[in-house]
Order: C-alpha cells, then structure tokens, then sequence
C-alpha cells in the first residue's frame, strides 16, 4: 500500500472526526488514528494548506491546534468520512468471523447492514474478497454467553473438566477476559471457590450459566497460556522426522542432535506432558526425570493392553 | 505540489462544485501539476490521481454535457458520504470487539482497511467505545515477526489479484524453494496462517504457511490489471482443514472411534465434521481421515477417554503407535 494511499484515507477522516470532536487532544487523535504525535501534527499541517483553487483565505480548510487541541470550523464539504471501500469492508467481515460462534444472528444482520453502505462498485469487491480470508474460530454458541457476562461483569458457573480428569466439577468464576490462543477459546477469571486467578478452555466448559450477581474486577496479572517452550526441567528428544516441527515452535531454544533430531526442555505437570508426548505416537521420548519417563511408559502400556 | 496535498485539494474542489468540473478548469485550478508539460504526460498524470480516488471509493465520474451542462468531472456527493448504517449496540460490539482483537493480535491480513473500517464504522457511536475484553494471539510458531508484513503483502495481493513471487522454505527440504503463486485467499487455522493459491512450478493449488515464507514480492507491474482471476467453484475452506487427519494425504478412509467422560461433551471442539451418535453415556463418532496417523496420536494422548472402535487397520496401527511410544521410555509389552 503506498504511503500516499494510506495518508489520503486517513485525512479525509481526521477532518470530519475533528469537527465532530471539537477539541479533541492530539495525543488522542494520534491514539485514534494510529501515528505517532509528530506523524500527526505533519498531517494537520498539511491539511491547513488544503482548500479549493482559487486558494482564496475561504477556500482553505479552517484547522488549527491551539493548547494541544484540535479545532476545525464546520467544513461542509468533509461533515462525515467517505463511505467503506470494497477492501476495508472484506477485512472487517473477515475479522467478524471469529467471533461468530458467540454472536451468529448479530454478526448476520451487521453485515447485512455493513453491505448496505457500500457503493455498488465498493459492494463487488466486497464479496468477492469477502471469501478471501478466513479466521472462522471453531466455538460451540457459549462462546456467548461467556462475552456478555464479562462484559456485563456477571459471575459465571460451568462444569469443568481438567486436562486429563474423568469427572467435571462445577466451578463459580468472576469472568474478566475471553481469548482465543491458537485457535483454542479460554476464559480468563478469578475462580471463587480456589481463591486465585484460574485460565478455563472454552470446550472443557459445559452446563454454563451467567448468574446474576455482579462483581467488581480485581487486579490481577494478564492472562496467559502456559507454553510448553518455556524452559523447563523435563528433557525430550526428538525424531528427525518430528524436528522441523519442534524448531519452529520452539525457535532458538532446541538443541541440534547428531541424528538429525532435536532436544528441547520442557515444562508442564505430569499429565498434560504425557499428553503431548503420546501425541507425537513415538517420536518423541523423555530422557528424564525418570519420573516423567514412566508416566509415559505407563500411559502407553495401559493403551497398548487395552486395545488387545 | 505534494501529491497527497493536490489530492485533497481536488477533493475539496469536487466535493465543492455544483456543475461537472472540465479538464480545462482542472488545467486552470492546478497550473503547476496538470496545466505545464505536454497534454499526453499531464493526462497521464490526472489519470493516475483519478485512479488513486476511485480506489479510495471516491464516487468520481465523468459525464457527458448536454444543451444544460457542461461536459466534465463530477463527485456524486450522495455516494461520497458514510451514511449511518444503524447498527444495533449488540452488532456494533461484536464488529468492534472481533476488529479490534483481530488488529490487537498483530497478524491479520488488511490491518490498515481493518483500521479504517473500524473508525468509519465507530464514527457515529456517541462517546468512547469500550475497551472490548476479547483477544486473540497466535502462539504457534517462534519466529512469526515477519508475518505481518507478509500478510499485509499477501492480502493487496489477492485484492489485485496479483501473482506473487515466494522464497518457501519447507520443513522436508534443507533449501528454500522459489515459487510462483496466484494468491486465492489465506486461512488462520489453530494460531497459524496459510496461503492457498494456484502455484505455476506445480501446475495446481497449494497451500503455504505463511510463517515458513523467507522471502515475498508481489508482481508490480500493471497495478490495476489482474493476472488471475479466481475459479468461481473455489471454496478456501475447503482447502485448509480444522484438523491435522483432514489433509489430503491418503484416500479416505472412515474411521469410528467411541468417546467417554468429559470427552463426550467437548466432542464438536476436538473431532471438527464428525458424525456423532449417542450410545448410553457414550459417544460413537464416525470421522473421514485422510492422514490416519494423525488421528491416531490424538486418539492415544486422549486414551482411555477415547478409543478406536473401527476399522481393524486403524486399530492395528493404533496399537504400532502406542507400542513405539512404550519401547522408546522402557515399556515391556
């Protein structure tokens, strides 16, 4: 995209959000539109030497920052922002997507509705790239009820089964944030009944209900998924054939062997280790702790057993 | 005159005039840029900028004068405007919040339309918009920095339908390979991007992480000509499975597995496209596989909740597979 494309279309929007946010600060307006502060006092600059020929004192567009504050006088001609082209149409119904297990009959009629707006050259395009992308998320519908309790800030209840674990439990949570880490859906909140801030993955969730008693946030650190590619203490060694894919998911941290495989260290508790090194079906082997090593001999024997 | 400047000024003007505007006004409002030099190079010149508008949706049209107007430039003011398009709160927040993860997650094809669109679409919202509390990170691979970059390329790609030049790097090849691609459309699937388009080395449709490109340049010449046209019965979804056992690798094979415990209820999420019947408290799926031993090492880490019920091939090899875990950590059959 060239840099002018890019500048224009920003333009034509700061001068009808200006005038619909008289006084707006700089810092904001920069925060709004993306660039820094002196990217965005270079552009208010050069929209002062905007106007219409003959370039009379009237014809030029009446903009001016006064105490860190952006002022335009109502300019009739740039009241409200162009419409959406084809392009910026298709990347926001692309990005939709993802988002549409929790919200199906709102997200239909906002596209429905997005398209109306277009212009019929613009609305061509549209669908046309509209097929271009996809970040459909796999959810089930409860991915719903999850975003409008947190919004709402209501506690939430569900059945959850832990990685590994036979039987669900029923959990009462302060629901905070909902995100989605490759592909997977987690809820992120304070679980009451632990006492400490807990990560719940969206299809180990079941019977959820939004309840209605209201909470207020606590602080709490930002959530994150655990990544096996921190280091950690459990060594596995890796096939020649498994390595190329343990090189990009671990990056520098893999440590090059003479057979063409590759070691990496590891954490993560037992069972979800066990997990994941049974899912590589004997390309991967612990080295130790011997620990480790006999959970997953163990786990492999009792499947082995109980195929016969 | 910078250029960005003479393009709004001729904004300003068209947006301004209530009769079409001729070339020789054009001429006479602009005398530096289109009014010296030779009239095939200052057409050119107003062409190019014209064709920068229209891209900006900018409703320019030309029209022929009759006995009561002139012949000329017009803007048609009625296309120019974003009207209000009346979202409902609930349809404005999951647009919002879905847009602004999406943007937040730092790899999403069209970040700069994405941008757009959500200011455009928030300008008539009164007040701040909320911060939405939905996010989205990739987490795959390591090294993902040059992605966004790529992506960004990828997407003006398939938007002007331009072949793009890769420099791919495979995991089963030590070299990087140089491939010529038509870009059809790009697909994230569990935290990774992949490129799906007609490759000329192959002579047919591929399917490329993006993360394991080296190198991208996207044909620049003839900007606004396409190079390709995309086939009408192309279906991307269908080319980028939600699950590993859906590559196209092996012919098709029906394979049933039975599920128990927690695993019943999350079904959907771990099986994608499976056939599912309910049998007492138990699960019976029935799944189409294409590259068996993938499913199989899922089956086997989630064993003894699930379990391969048929066919016996697949129960065979489950059976490899569980045994060679259990010799590489000491296990005695």
């Amino acid at each position: 995209m060239s840099d002018v494309h890019e500048r224009l279309r920003r333009l034509l929007f700061v001068v009808p959000y200006v005038a619909r946010h008289r006084g707006v600060t700089v810092d904001a307006l920069a925060k709004q539109l993306g660039v820094s502060r002196e990217e965005l006092l270079r552009d208010l600059e050069l929209l002062t030497m905007v106007g219409r020929p003959p370039f009379q004192p009237d014809d030029f567009i009446d903009l001016h920052v006064e105490n860190d504050q952006v002022w335009v006088d109502l300019d009739q001609r740039f009241s409200k922002p162009p419409r959406l082209t084809g392009p910026e149409a298709a990347a926001l119904a692309s990005a939709a997507e993802l988002l549409r297990p929790a919200a199906q009959t709102a997200l239909a009629s906002a596209l429905a509705k997005l398209e109306k707006v277009l212009p019929a050259q613009a609305k061509r395009l549209y669908r046309e790239l509209g097929s271009a992308v996809n970040a459909r998320s796999l959810a089930s519908e409860e991915l719903g009820v999850l975003t409008r309790a947190v919004e709402e800030r209501r506690e939430l209840e569900f059945d959850y089964a832990g990685r590994g674990s036979t039987a669900a439990e029923r959990r009462r949570v302060e629901p905070v944030e909902v995100f989605n880490h490759r592909g997977q859906w987690y809820l992120y909140g304070w679980d009451l009944g632990r006492g400490s801030e807990r990560l719940f993955r969206l299809d180990r969730m079941t019977a959820i209900r939004r309840t209605d008693r209201a909470f207020s946030p606590r602080s709490m650190p930002p959530a994150r998924v655990p990544d096996p590619a921190e280091r950690g203490e459990v060594r596995v060694r890796f096939t020649a054939a498994a390595a190329p894919y343990l090189r990009e998911r671990f990056g520098a941290e893999v440590r090059e062997l003479a057979d063409g495989g590759v070691e990496v260290k590891v954490a993560g508790e037992e069972r979800w280790l066990t997990q994941w090194i049974l899912s590589f079906g004997g390309e991967a082997e612990v080295v130790e702790p011997a620990s480790a090593r006999e959970a997953v001999s163990r786990a492999a024997m009792r499947a082995l057993e109980g195929t016969r | 005159m910078d250029r960005t400047e003479r393009l709004l000024d001729l904004v300003a003007l068209l947006l301004d005039a209530h009769e079409p505007v001729s070339w020789a006004e054009l001429k006479e409002s602009f005398p530096e840029d289109y009014g010296s030099g030779s009239d095939e190079a200052t057409e050119r010149k107003f062409e190019r900028d014209k064709a920068e508008l229209l891209e900006l949706g900018i409703p320019l049209t030309y029209v022929q004068g009759d006995e009561d107007r002139k012949d000329g430039y017009l803007l048609d003011r009625g296309a120019y405007y974003l009207p209000e398009p009346g979202f409902t709160p609930e349809e404005m927040a999951v647009l919002y919040a879905a847009g602004s993860a999406a943007l937040a997650s730092g790899a999403f094809p069209g970040r700069h339309d994405l941008q757009h669109s959500l200011r455009k679409i928030g300008f008539f919202a009164g007040g701040e918009l909320a911060t939405p509390r939905v996010r989205m990170e990739l987490g795959a691979v390591r090294e993902t920095a040059a992605v966004p970059e790529f992506l960004e390329v990828l997407w003006a790609a398939a938007s002007a339908r331009k072949w793009v030049e890769i420099a791919y790097h495979s995991p089963k090849r030590p070299e990087p390979s140089s491939r010529k691609v038509d870009p059809y459309g790009l697909v994230l699937r569990r935290g990774v991007w992949s490129l799906v388009g007609y490759c000329h080395l192959r002579q047919g449709l591929r399917t490329f992480h993006v993360h394991r490109i080296r190198a991208l340049k996207m044909n620049t010449s003839k900007p606004r000509t396409h190079d390709f046209e995309v086939p009408a019965d192309f279906a991307i979804d269908a080319h980028v499975p939600h699950a590993p056992w859906q590559w196209r690798i092996e012919p098709p094979v029906e394979v049933r597995l039975e599920l128990e415990g927690p695993l019943v209820a999350q079904a959907g999420a771990h099986f994608p496209d499976a056939r599912v019947e309910r049998v007492g408290d138990r699960l019976r799926v029935t799944l189409t596989v294409t590259l068996l031993d993938a499913l199989l090492k899922h089956v086997l880490a989630l064993w003894p909740q699930a379990r391969v019920i048929s066919p016996d091939s697949a129960r065979e090899r489950f059976r490899d597979l569980a045994q060679a875990v259990a010799s590489r950590h000491g296990g005695k059959a």
